[in-house]
């Protein structure tokens, strides 16, 4: 960072993404014991980061979504011509907003609800260093920064998942640590590649997508691979999605919130933001394998959930299913798919994030998440169970709540995939045939859906408490719970009600994007 | 017949800073040999004020700019030479930090330490400016001689003892086999200087020997640098010596080998990559995967760390397998990866010390549950191991993103398969340094003795420097990288 | 070797390159790599010559008796030797050689040196007393750690 631009120091988007580290330093000062103190300095510090990104999204031009707006571009580390090169439109934007919305909301819960073995201080310090990592690979427009910010995420969610994790947790952290490594090592050896290949020698989001044209198809291919593989690990796609039933299962409540909602994201704007502008000629050559994976990833995850006897585990699998909506409409390659891969993105993470949030606290109170031991929540705490029940619907696509907007929307897109007659690697099906068969499946997944989520409520929330929980006294949903939930709920609601909110703001952004990418 | 004598023109400026630090080895010497033996403290501060003296000198060469020859080009002072005698000072420095209570405590000789430590130091920082075969032998040599010494400082403990004696068998052995190199070099040449010695070679009809002189010395300085499959010396070693020896050893010195495979590599064989780059491209495969796989397996943290450093010694060859298509970008890269590791790896070691303080073992097992009685420590160590995993924001990542680049840089197949073949060794490289960290955050302690650790200020002192880089380095690598913009080894070359 | 492989591929791969040049690429590299190979096999090949050599030429030592406890003895100039070979020495008598060589190398610099003193002129004068200084430095030293005391 070139710290004589004035650029740097005025753009509030610097602040946005570097406050929460600032917070986490001054929490460092203040002694482990006085866990009162770390909280409201974190959540100050969480809300300060809000405010400032909330006054970056109404400063937002919305009349012109589709440019890239607030852009700040200094040098950061010139011997290798990587720049601070950082700006937000309509793709980024509501997935900074998802994330600004996500992390004062698990510090919220976290009031009473530290995971075992407690420590607060350092709880809350690993959450504030995840949002600066969050926020800055979604405003970064440069590949390496992108790069380190993406990264920036691993070392906090392992501590997460390893310190205040369930039983497994050493495991399930050094899976998911080593799994995304793998990924980011063969994405930083693409990145390179694209830097010296395209002849540009420049990082810049901003200039490569013009620029990588001049690659050989073949040069194309295996860049976009290496991508294909770092992103999807992260998304997960099958057949790379092995660490995330682990780490979900494993990881402290908020770690799981977190992860659903904001870090999987990070894989499919990837995809979004960087693989396909960039090089749009291999995204069409790998068209019909992404769609092919996404697919099995949604059948399979469907599967994998019936045979679920956790409830949290159900939940993780369930998010390879709908990341497989989410990768189907990105394969489409078509305005339409990518704003509903956009929307899915969204409604997945507030929705997970919220079915994570109820697990949560239904295994503080009942100490297990064994499926077959609960029921009765509804008589038990029937507040917590009508929210459970909201999320289920909302999760498996109830027209109404958000996630219709993101599944919907998906299985429609691939009726009318982008050069449909192109004639594929998979036994030379063509485009068009393959992503209609794709989209009979993906529908057959939301009946697997249905099936398993009805599954899950009816035995959790119906009937009457089991023996062994029947005189324990279960609280409801307390204070910190309603604050920390009522906004997703109503989010969920709303953007039910009127997607457009998001659509509106994506499409100007998407459209002018393929357009660029479907000339090149 | 007589040939008449004409004085070198010396310049005085270009040579203070080895004048600073044997000025300092004379003063210690005379303080030493006047003080009693219980009064041996000033020791340690006379040789870290020495060092920091001769940083003075270095940076207003810097400032200065420009290269310096001297006695007919056997002695050049320009960035590169600049760059790592900054590091071989600072990095001197820090180990004086480390050892400041470790031998104060231990029964054993404080005044001779420091001057073998400062002796070997002055033969790196000589090193880094010799551009003739003479003067990189001697260089080489004065590093070592006090080095194998140090590494038995432990006396009377049977460990210590083979690893100084592993130490300089291996050493002398290495050494001849350099020296045989360097004369069958001198004689199919005629001279030691390297440039002459590039111009000699550059032509097509080379000698056969020539091609042994190349696997001579390319051998010769593996040894140095622990390369696989002359590694066998440094576990031993590393475990057997005293740690902030051992912290030398893998740090200091590790980075002198490869000032001299660097040295003579672009010096006198830049003609020569047809021979020089295939050498390189097998002992860069071997030593990354025998280093991380037994790694893997090492349950004792020092002995890990000597593993580690093998690998990443893997890591840094690399660069040199593509050496003849990237030029000085691969001399850059290797001096960037060098300072970054320089960095983490002392922390490492120092948090070692540190923690050993109390457990009074390397055995990982023994720093379980670190975390509960010195979180500091146990943060600090995680960070450095992540650090020396490649992890961003932790400027480990900077280091091995430049050895990614420089390979990518090459476009062949030598450059794309070692790509690779570093990200498969990252990935097997961070599960044993997430071990560490696991175990010193995640687990128990062992016997449930909460007791803090007394850390000594010369021991905060260190860790807290090389924390400090170690995440500046990774948030703002320019830094680094900026110092290494001029940093140059070909351009003294002329081409035929 | 695998790295072999490399250098052809690229000069074959490369789009100037016709299939002479890399054929000649490939053949160079291997001629190279030829001598290093025929140099190890010469290196264990004369070892293994010499101790065969050897094996042979000298008597057996299957036989016992007076003839093995002579091979036993150590060698000392034709001299019979008196006593153990693994009697210990003080540990002085290495300190002073060292001491001695020491400054007998010091003199094989110094004589060359003192025959060109007028060519080498002041310059050669300070360098010389420079030289001296620091061995010098070196004995006051020793005399400090009472190194020269022989009692």
């Amino acid at each position: 960072m070139d710290f004589t631009s004035g650029q740097f120091w005025t753009s509030p988007i610097t602040y946005m993404v570097f406050v929460p580290v600032v917070g986490a330093l001054v929490m460092l000062l203040v002694p482990k014991a006085n866990e009162t103190a770390h909280k409201v300095l974190a959540l100050v510090t969480s809300l300060v980061t809000a405010a400032i990104g909330i006054s970056i999204l109404t400063a937002f031009n919305y009349d012109s979504a589709g440019e890239l707006q607030g852009v700040v571009d200094t040098d950061w580390i010139p011997f290798i011509n990587a720049n601070w090169i950082v700006g937000v439109d309509g793709i980024s934007l509501p997935m900074i907003a998802l994330t600004l919305l996500i992390v004062p909301l698990c510090v919220v819960y976290s009031w009473d609800h530290i995971p075992s073995p407690g420590n607060a201080k350092a709880f809350l310090i690993l959450i504030l260093v995840l949002d600066t990592g969050m926020l800055g690979s979604f405003v970064a427009q440069d590949l390496i920064l992108f790069f380190v910010f993406f990264e920036v995420v691993l070392l906090p969610m392992y501590f997460m998942i390893g310190v205040w994790g369930g039983e497994n947790r050493q495991y399930a952290s050094i899976k998911f640590f080593l799994y995304t490594l793998f990924g980011s090592a063969l994405m930083i050896v693409a990145f390179i590649s694209l830097y010296f290949l395209s002849g540009a020698e420049t990082f810049s989001m901003i200039e490569l997508p013009g620029l990588a044209q001049s690659i050989t198809h073949g040069w194309q291919l295996v860049i976009f691979g290496g991508m294909l593989i770092g992103f999807g690990i992260k998304v997960p796609m099958f057949p790379v999605h092995t660490w995330l039933p682990d780490a979900h299962t494993q990881a402290p409540t908020v770690g799981s919130v977190i992860l659903a909602a904001v870090l999987l994201k990070l894989g499919t704007y990837g995809f979004i933001r960087i693989a396909i502008p960039i090089l749009p000629e291999a995204a069409r050559s790998y068209q019909w394998l992404i769609g092919l994976l996404a697919v099995i990833g949604i059948i399979y995850g469907a599967l994998c959930c019936l045979a679920q006897t956790d409830m949290k585990r159900l939940i993780a699998f369930s998010s390879v299913a709908h990341m497989g909506y989410v990768m189907l409409a990105i394969a489409t390659l078509t305005t339409f798919g990518i704003n509903a891969a956009i929307f899915g993105m969204v409604a997945h993470g507030l929705i997970t994030g919220m079915l994570f949030f109820v697990a949560g606290s239904t295994k503080e109170r009942y100490h297990t998440l064994e499926i077959k031991r609960l029921g009765g929540l509804l008589k038990q705490a029937p507040r917590m169970g009508w929210i459970l029940g909201l999320a289920t619907m909302a999760s498996l696509g109830l027209p109404g709540l958000a996630g219709f907007w993101g599944e919907f929307p998906a299985i429609l897109s691939a009726y009318d995939p982008t050069n449909a007659d192109y004639s594929t690697g998979f036994f030379g099906v063509s485009n068009l045939v393959l992503f209609r068969v794709f989209m009979v499946v993906a529908a057959i997944g939301t009946v697997f859906a249905a099936g398993y989520l009805l599954f899950l409520f009816q035995r959790v929330a119906f009937g009457v408490p089991s023996e062994e929980f029947e005189h324990e006294p279960i609280p409801d949903v307390n204070r910190f719970e309603w604050i920390a939930w009522v906004p997703m709920l109503v989010l969920i609601v709303v953007l039910g009600v009127y997607p457009n909110l998001i659509f509106s703001v994506t499409d100007s952004t998407v459209a002018p994007m393929m357009q660029l990418a479907a000339g090149g | 017949m007589l040939l008449g004598f004409e004085a070198p023109s010396i310049d005085f400026h270009a040579l203070a800073p080895e004048i600073v630090v044997t000025a300092t080895l004379a003063v210690l010497i005379l303080v030493d040999a006047f003080t009693p033996k219980q009064a041996k403290s000033a020791q340690s501060s006379i040789a870290g004020l020495g060092l920091l003296l001769a940083l003075v000198p270095v940076v207003t060469l810097a400032v200065d700019g420009g290269t310096r020859v001297m006695f007919e080009g056997a002695f050049v002072v320009d960035t590169f030479s600049l760059v790592l005698t900054g590091l071989f000072l600072v990095s001197g420095y820090v180990v004086i930090l480390l050892s400041q209570t470790y031998i104060a405590e231990g029964d054993y000789w404080e005044g001779e330490y420091y001057q073998l430590l400062l002796a070997s130091i002055l033969g790196m920082m000589v090193m880094a400016s010799a551009r003739d075969l003479i003067t990189v032998f001697i260089a080489l040599e004065l590093l070592s001689i006090p080095a194998y010494m140090l590494a038995a400082w432990r006396k009377r403990d049977l460990r210590s003892d083979e690893a100084g004696i592993k130490y300089y068998l291996m050493g002398v052995f290495a050494s001849a086999v350099l020296l045989y190199g360097m004369s069958l070099l001198y004689g199919l040449t005629g001279t030691t200087m390297l440039s002459e010695i590039a111009t000699k070679l550059a032509g097509e009809d080379v000698p056969s020997a020539a091609v042994l002189a190349i696997v001579f010395i390319v051998v010769g300085f593996g040894f140095k640098v622990s390369a696989v499959p002359f590694h066998t010396w440094a576990p031993d070693t590393y475990e057997g010596a005293p740690t902030p020896v051992t912290a030398f050893l893998a740090v200091a010195s590790k980075a002198a080998g490869f000032v001299a495979l660097m040295i003579v590599v672009f010096g006198a064989f830049p003609f020569r990559v047809d021979i020089v780059e295939p050498l390189f491209w097998a002992l860069a495969v071997a030593t990354m995967f025998v280093g991380n796989l037994i790694a893997l397996r090492q349950t004792n943290v020092v002995r890990m760390l000597a593993y580690s450093g093998i690998a990443q010694a893997g890591y840094m060859l690399a660069p040199l397998a593509v050496a003849g298509t990237v030029g000085d970008a691969a001399v850059q890269s290797i001096l960037i990866y060098l300072m970054i590791y320089a960095t983490m790896n002392l922390g490492a070691f120092a948090v070692v010390i540190a923690a050993s303080r109390k457990t009074r073992s390397g055995e990982l097992t023994s720093f379980a549950g670190l975390v509960r009685y010195a979180p500091g420590l146990a943060v600090a160590m995680a960070m450095f191991l992540f650090s020396l995993a490649g992890i961003p924001p932790l400027g480990g990542w900077f280091a091995k993103f430049g050895i990614f680049k420089t390979l990518v840089e090459a476009d062949s197949a030598a450059g794309y398969s070692l790509a690779i073949i570093v990200g498969v060794n990252s990935v097997i490289a961070l599960f044993y340094y997430a071990r560490v960290a696991k175990t010193m955050i995640m687990d128990d302690v062992p016997d449930g003795d909460l007791s803090p650790v007394q850390v000594p200020v010369s021991l905060r002192a260190a860790i807290s420097i090389t924390l400090v880089l170690t995440v500046v380095f990774g948030i703002l690598p320019q830094l680094v990288a900026g110092l290494t913009d001029n940093a140059t080894l070909l351009s003294a070359v002329a081409v035929p | 070797m695998l790295a072999q492989v490399f250098s052809a591929v690229d000069a074959c791969a490369s789009t100037t390159a016709d299939t002479a040049a890399c054929g000649q690429t490939y053949s160079d590299f291997l001629r190279q790599w030829l001598t290093v190979a025929i140099f190890t096999g010469v290196a264990f090949g004369m070892g293994a010559v010499m101790l065969g050599i050897a094996a042979v030429l000298r008597p057996s030592n299957k036989r016992t008796g007076a003839y093995q406890n002579q091979k036993r003895i150590g060698y000392e100039s034709g001299v019979d030797p008196v006593g153990s070979g693994w009697t210990q020495t003080q540990v002085r008598y290495y300190i002073f050689a060292l001491l001695f060589v020491l400054f007998d190398v010091e003199a094989v610099f110094i004589f060359p040196w003192a025959m060109r003193l007028e060519d080498y002129g002041t310059f050669g004068l300070i360098e010389m007393l420079i030289f001296i200084a620091l061995l010098a430095l070196g004995l006051v030293y020793a005399v400090r750690k009472k190194v020269l005391q022989w009692l």
